[in-house]
């Protein structure tokens, strides 16, 4: 779609003919760049705000013992050894348990316990490289605990399949079909089994009702019951047990990409540099001073009427940020991205399976009042949702996704933070991209993504780079992670205006998003060590990245592009999405 | 959808005794009698009714009554003067306000307010009786009798500050005075003021809008149902072009006649909800809470754009005052499951440019005027069919004076449809919100005077909808669809989707 031509000759708002200040040309000066500088530029980063990743959600955590190879077999290593699938129930996701006092998940990750114990030094030193919390120590001691028990269910015959798995197999289990209906059926045979046998049991203890001694019968009776009370206890017992092991495992990190830098924020490497701090002969102005001159913001009345850290849009504001929407839409969906607008409410378990913590202290994620809703920090989360508990067919991989939406965060102990002006707010809109692929595709996607930001921002004419995050950058589900980080010379410093994760299966496992490759693709597979797990499904890979998040790009698009007389130029790819609008001017106000 | 009528208990009347002269000069009448000021505190963030931590003793009160947390100027020496105009109009707005609880609320408060103002005279009396040299039992006396009078006073005034509360909660209640043109009765006494275009005759069997967006790949109910809950959908493909052209020409062709364009928040305050109007707390309210906040999201731009000169008085010299603002709005929609439902029609979150205009008291007829016509030059250009209605007192929701409802032809629900609405609400949200203005020296004086020309008056307030996005796509797809399941796009919107011309399958 040619939206330049048509929309030139639209003047709704009128044009201001000026041309392109010799200054602000967008520039492409070569890279990469002379390195001691960006590591200088580097402790300026610490204080970018992570408004656009998940990683501010989350606790943070990288493993550079694993290969990639390694992190590309491990989705076809995985197995549902423990059935602890996905159940993606529609209530909420954590309740307090109603015995113990421990909480609950109401939805299973299905995580690879078996893999975790057989590589627990790679798993350990990942937790520490990203400052997980996460404690691997009792995660292996529930395991074994939880297979002890079923062992002890399987040698008494007791059928503790009756309330877990069987259960499951029929809730939810059907659905997904293959690998996981065949893995449940011994199962189902073996509970079929221990009911034969019950009944078997019964039948005699039926037959001797009559002849038997008072003595005799008082001692089965006692049997019976202790029996009976057993199973139920161990029942008991192996719920709760899979339910903390469940909620411990949750919070281990992704693995990591082998080529992330190991260490905190300031370990980050640039890995691109575009363009270069631009010279101003005059005093600059930051946004807020351009925004309030230009008439474009209201702090102060957004304070009172929503509190602080809100914002209106006003004037040519709202121009611009319909601008920079439509723009990133219509760039983005030319790469073959379907255009999304997203539910902006969703459950709350949906908000924990793309790895966000709703109902943790301090959390980012503001929550529906009476309900198991909360609204979205980014549509990572409802695009990441839109294919939940599903097999994508593997012609439609990779599958992309362009989705426009508001994003609402609490900016909890965000108070001591960089918050001047549109930096932090609690309220903007935002352009994300959103890719389901298949586990070999992902780092060629990841790249595909940073390269569409990078295009997008160069195309602005901004000035920026792109850091490949360290380990104690990354949110729990990120294997790794791109930031880009953007000139603000009113601010004076660079500020993080946009992210591109690569999750792998971390997002997929829990919102339970498969693929089934066709048969074609199997040898390639088998090349990893068999151990018969290539199962006719398997879990797709995950990526997200922000095309525009509109109040950071604002503040680039003011600071950078401002002129000696307080007006600022808009980039050039913007006007024909503002009526061909070329400059921001207080005597545009006007016409108001 | 788009009113704020369906937040409220509907209530309407015209009171038909009124003449439009006695509306015009109603704000000018208005004193502050009772200093029920808006008080709407700046800092406001505590929830707007707490439950009363006294325990509701005290002799005005009986019972936990709540306590609101802001006052609305309501001018109860008018509402006193005029118990049979009011009366007819609560009950011709089906409103469920008790205005003899409210009268007896008022009697009660004034007979307190002049036992404190007596005590208070004579605890002065007694302090001024003690100044002089006294005998030391006179004296005794005296600081006996001033202790009495003052622990009596205490017990008075806390009584005078529940009463105040009570008779505040009440009174809000009381819904806005009715236009007098505005017909008296349940919704379908409304009134068609215009209608434009015809039903469209299809040579083939049309499709609905959910059936041609299924086709054309244009909504996801069934993902967002799982993600999110019923009523929630996903727009693709081109229904996002759609959306973003509908917003921005709706933007471009409402600013182009002075309104400033605004992007708003979507969480604000309950307070500033309540002065609004809507009832952030009620029972089945439509209105989505924050948790562990005083916070909720908007269910229109109504509210935030009614707030941004809250606690304010705006210069004679910018009135009218006029904005184009865009938000999404979200509602619950309780009690809605039997209403129809089907498709886009009544959803949980949809984009809206709502238009709001802040003028003077004697212009909001007018500005009324302006706004209902700027929609229907709007939806005219799109080439929809619609009828405008002047709305019945019985679907009025309390803040306002008058309504417009635009109700368009939507063919493949085989029904017409509310796409937008046009509330005067006088000076019901402005006495609640606290915006006045200062008219210039020239503008007071042809009033009748009565001495209450004070410096400031309180504006008056619109709101319209420019575009309401759902409903529009359904009007658009329903009608302008071909036999072969494309759609063509209207003109106007073409510029704003790059040209396009038709959605069809194959540009997939």
């Amino acid at each position: 779609m040619d939206f330049q031509l048509i929309l030139q000759r639209r003047t709704s708002l009128g044009q201001i003919r000026q041309l392109w200040g010799k200054e602000q040309s967008p520039s492409y000066p070569s890279y990469p760049p002379p390195a001691g500088e960006a590591i200088s530029h580097h402790h300026h980063l610490s204080l970018s705000g992570e408004m656009l990743t998940c990683g501010r959600f989350l606790s943070s955590s990288s493993s550079p013992s694993l290969s990639p190879l390694r992190n590309l077999s491990l989705s076809l290593l995985r197995r549902p050894h423990l059935r602890l699938l996905s159940s993606a129930s529609a209530t909420a996701a954590v309740e307090p348990d109603t015995k113990g006092g421990a909480a609950k998940p109401q939805w299973k990750a299905a995580i690879d316990f078996k893999w975790i114990r057989e590589n627990t030094d790679t798993v350990a030193a990942n937790i520490r490289d990203r400052n997980s919390t996460a404690n691997l120590d009792l995660v292996l001691q529930l395991y074994d605990e939880h297979l002890a028990l079923q062992k002890t269910r399987l040698s008494a015959h007791v059928p503790i399949d009756a309330i877990t798995e069987h259960s499951w197999l029929f809730s939810s289990g059907l659905k997904f079909g293959g690998n996981k209906s065949m893995a449940t059926i011994p199962n189902c045979d073996r509970w079929q089994e221990v009911e034969r046998l019950r009944a078997e049991r019964n039948a005699v203890a039926n037959k001797m009702k009559g002849k038997l001694e008072p003595s005799v019968r008082q001692a089965l009776v006692e049997e019976g019951k202790n029996l009976k009370e057993g199973l139920i206890a161990l029942e008991e017992d192996l719920v709760q047990l899979t339910d903390k092991l469940q909620l411990e495992a949750q919070s281990i990190p992704n693995t990591t990409h082998p080529a992330v830098p190991v260490g905190d924020e300031e370990s980050s490497v640039v890995r691109k540099e575009v363009g270069s701090q631009r010279n101003f002969n005059f005093t600059i102005r930051d946004h807020l001073q351009l925004g309030k001159e230009l008439e474009l913001f209201d702090f102060d009345a957004a304070a009172e009427v929503s509190g602080s850290k809100f914002y209106y849009l006003k004037n040519e504001a709202v121009l611009l940020e319909m601008a920079l929407v439509n723009w990133a839409i219509t760039e983005v969906s030319k790469k073959g991205f379907t255009p999304l607008i997203t539910p902006e409410i969703v459950r709350s378990s949906v908000v924990e399976k793309c790895g966000f913590q709703p109902r943790a202290q301090n959390t980012q994620v503001y929550s529906i009042d009476n309900s198991d809703q909360c609204l979205i920090g980014t549509a990572e989360i409802p695009v990441g949702g839109i294919h939940m508990d599903s097999i994508l067919p593997d012609s439609d991989l990779p599958r992309k996704y362009v989705a426009y939406s508001h994003c609402f965060r609490t900016e909890a102990g965000a108070a001591g933070a960089a918050t001047r002006g549109l930096y932090r707010v609690h309220q903007f809109s935002k352009v994300e991209m959103f890719v389901f692929c298949r586990p070999e595709e992902s780092d060629k996607c990841h790249e595909e993504l940073i390269t569409i930001e990078e295009d997008l921002y160069a195309s602005l004419g901004l000035h920026f780079k792109t850091l490949d995050m360290a380990t104690g950058d990354l949110g729990a589900p990120a294997y790794r992670k791109f930031d880009i980080e953007a000139w603000m010379p009113g601010l004076d410093r660079y500020g993080e205006i946009s992210s591109a994760s690569n999750c792998t299966d971390y997002q997929s496992r829990r919102l339970g998003i498969r693929f089934r490759p066709p048969p074609a693709d199997h040898p390639p597979t088998h090349t990893k060590k068999g151990k018969g797990s290539s199962g006719p499904t398997q879990f797709d890979h995950t990526l997200n990245a922000t095309a525009v998040a509109v109040p950071r790009l604002m503040i680039c698009i003011l600071e950078n592009f401002q002129q000696e007389d307080g007006s600022v130029v808009i980039p050039e790819p913007l006007r024909p999405f503002m009526g061909g609008l070329e400059m921001l001017s207080p005597k545009t106000k006007s016409s108001q």
